[in-house]
């Protein structure tokens, strides 16, 4: 099977490619449909793992689904019990409803809202203080304690505190997730630094280079993987943050959202609110992964 | 002939007296003790010497990154007080950045020096043309062979315009065809560019083949134990190599090597290696032989 299809390659390259030469770009060039299946073969070739752990990961999706499904529909009682637990189908006639409903719509914004305050700020204060740190003996050396110190505090502990620090509790909550996402961020800018190659560093020296560009050129661009690092996990955590001081101290938010509907004895939407956590962590760190392949474009692919 | 001298004299490199050591628990350490070394404008000279000679320590005092503990390094009677683009280096682990295209690499002392953009891509083009890597000029260091990065690395130290080159085992890390292909490259360049070349290796052939002069350190703590003028002629060619002048001046420094790496070792573990070398074990474990 292989065989006819290695011999017809080289000729069906070799032909497309002399009638390009020969076409000016101005007649559009006839795709030979011999040629689109050979294209579409290898394509497939070379796309072939990659789809299969697609159809494999769409199958343990739907099994997932099943045996949620089955779980809930005779109320399973083993040592778990399923007897309140909301069905799939239930939680998407919910989803249905909510999608309409601006209240959830608002509920999502506002957590976003305050990921993107709270996640943004911290980026913002540790990555340079991570890098002024790893440059700088003394300001590491008066800062680092301090930090950890505070570090192993859990975000959540903060939120007394910040009730108290805050004058609203919007801000209180934003300094929440800030709090969460900041140190993760210090640690691995911090760790970026001190791996920093010192050859690269005199090499820079030996081209003419001084402090500052040296920062900027050499300092900066080494750390980056690891700033990305730190990046992705502080947003995993500022989520984690976020939705506990919603659960505590919210008035909207998908957290609160969340607790509201066990409150409210609206257990499909207490399956909604988890989901739709879910989803905005996993497109926020597919959004930190997607910055971070255009900041390094020199990284393996 | 002395206003010759006068026109050319660029990167005159003196070391004086020269000594460094380092500060450990126990006192201070040598590395390098009473060393005198100098590079003419336009010379080619190596350093070679047993591992842990203070071949690099010497090299990296010349670029400035080391401070002399006594004695004086300068270049053209300027005292060497820390790195500059005046004297560029070339380092073993290629160095290059690796999110720089091999082009920006290239471009990135000129830029120190604030050349505007346009200007620094021609100059860093042309010299990339030079090196035969002008297709490589959009690429990252991380998909380069080594000898690629190498060349990268030896165009990106001359793009500056230094008096000097600084070579710290450049081709150490190279397989033994493309180390060949290398140093052709490297004396060409040098050639063209009639500039002072400093460079350290252990590999005696390469210090031969490529230098005017070559000088041989002792063993730690290093200073110079003899100083071997290179008389070959130039254009030198591989199969050199083969000629019996080539191979006296081989032998000459191999067995000069040859003892200090051997004091290097330390006198009783030779003794015990030769010993070792006539041990018949019958049966017995090595420690009750010895």
């Amino acid at each position: 099977m292989s065989s006819p299809s290695l011999v017809r390659q080289p000729t069906e390259s070799k032909t497309s490619a002399t009638t390009v030469e020969l076409a000016p770009p101005t007649s559009a060039p006839v795709i030979d449909p011999v040629t689109l299946r050979v294209l579409a073969g290898r394509w497939f070739r070379l796309n072939r793992e990659r789809m299969r752990a697609m159809l494999i990961g769409v199958i343990s999706l739907v099994a997932f689904l099943i045996v949620w499904h089955l779980l809930t529909k005779y109320r399973v009682v083993f040592f778990v019990r399923f007897t309140n637990v909301p069905s799939p189908l239930a939680v998407y006639a919910s989803f249905t409803k909510a999608i309409h409903d601006p209240k959830f719509l608002l509920h999502v914004l506002l957590s976003c809202r305050r990921i993107i305050f709270g996640f943004s700020l911290a980026a913002l204060f540790a990555v340079p203080l991570g890098l002024v740190m790893g440059r700088f003996k003394l300001i590491h050396e008066i800062v680092f304690p301090v930090s950890e110190v505070l570090r192993p505090i859990p975000a959540i502990a903060w939120v007394p505190m910040a009730i108290m620090l805050w004058p609203t509790n919007e801000q209180s909550i934003v300094f929440i997730t800030f709090l969460g996402s900041f140190f993760p961020i210090l640690v691995n800018t911090l760790h970026g630094m001190s791996l920093v190659d010192p050859v690269l560093v005199r090499a820079a020296r030996c081209l003419g280079a001084k402090e500052a560009s040296i920062f900027r050129e050499v300092y900066f661009p080494a750390s980056l993987p690891h700033i990305f690092t730190g990046l992705t996990v502080g947003m995993g955590v500022a989520w984690v943050s976020l939705i506990a001081a919603e659960m505590i101290s919210g008035q909207y938010g998908i957290g609160y959202f969340t607790w509201e509907a066990y409150s409210l004895v609206q257990y499909a939407d207490i399956a909604l609110g988890m989901i739709a956590i879910g989803v905005l962590g996993l497109l926020s760190s597919l959004l930190i992964r997607s910055a971070g392949k255009l900041a390094m474009p020199w990284g393996r692919t | 002939m002395s206003l010759i001298e006068a026109k050319t004299a660029q990167g005159h490199i003196e070391v004086k007296n020269f000594a460094l050591s380092y500060e450990t628990i126990d006192g201070s350490v040598a590395a390098v003790t009473d060393t005198q070394i100098q590079v003419k404008p336009g010379e080619f000279v190596s350093i070679v010497g047993p591992s842990g000679c203070g071949k690099s320590t010497l090299l990296n005092a010349v670029a400035g990154f080391l401070k002399p503990t006594a004695g004086t390094v300068t270049v053209d009677g300027e005292e060497v007080k820390g790195p500059s683009a005046e004297r560029g280096m070339v380092f073993q682990q290629y160095s290059l950045f690796p999110w720089k295209t091999v082009r920006e690499n290239v471009e990135f002392g000129l830029k120190m020096r604030g050349m505007e953009r346009s200007r620094r891509e021609r100059a860093a083009r042309t010299l990339l043309g030079i090196a035969g890597l002008e297709a490589f000029e959009k690429h990252y260091p991380d998909r380069l062979s080594g000898g690629m990065k190498q060349r990268v690395g030896i165009v990106r130290a001359l793009a500056t315009g230094p008096k000097v080159l600084l070579l710290d085992e450049p081709f150490g890390a190279l397989d033994a065809q493309t180390r060949v292909i290398m140093q052709q490259i490297l004396t060409n360049m040098w050639q063209r560019l009639k500039i002072s070349v400093l460079f350290v290796t252990h590999d005696i052939d390469e210090a031969i083949f490529l230098s005017d002069r070559v000088y041989c350190m002792t063993a730690r703590p290093g200073s110079i134990k003899a100083e071997i003028p290179i008389p070959l002629e130039r254009p030198r060619q591989q199969s050199m190599m083969m000629s019996s002048e080539f191979l006296g001046l081989r032998r000459g420094l191999m067995s000069l090597i040859r003892e200090e790496s051997l004091k290097a070792m330390g006198g009783e573990i030779s003794d015990l290696g030769m010993q070792g070398l006539n041990i018949d074990l019958h049966g017995q474990s090595l420690a009750d032989v010895l």
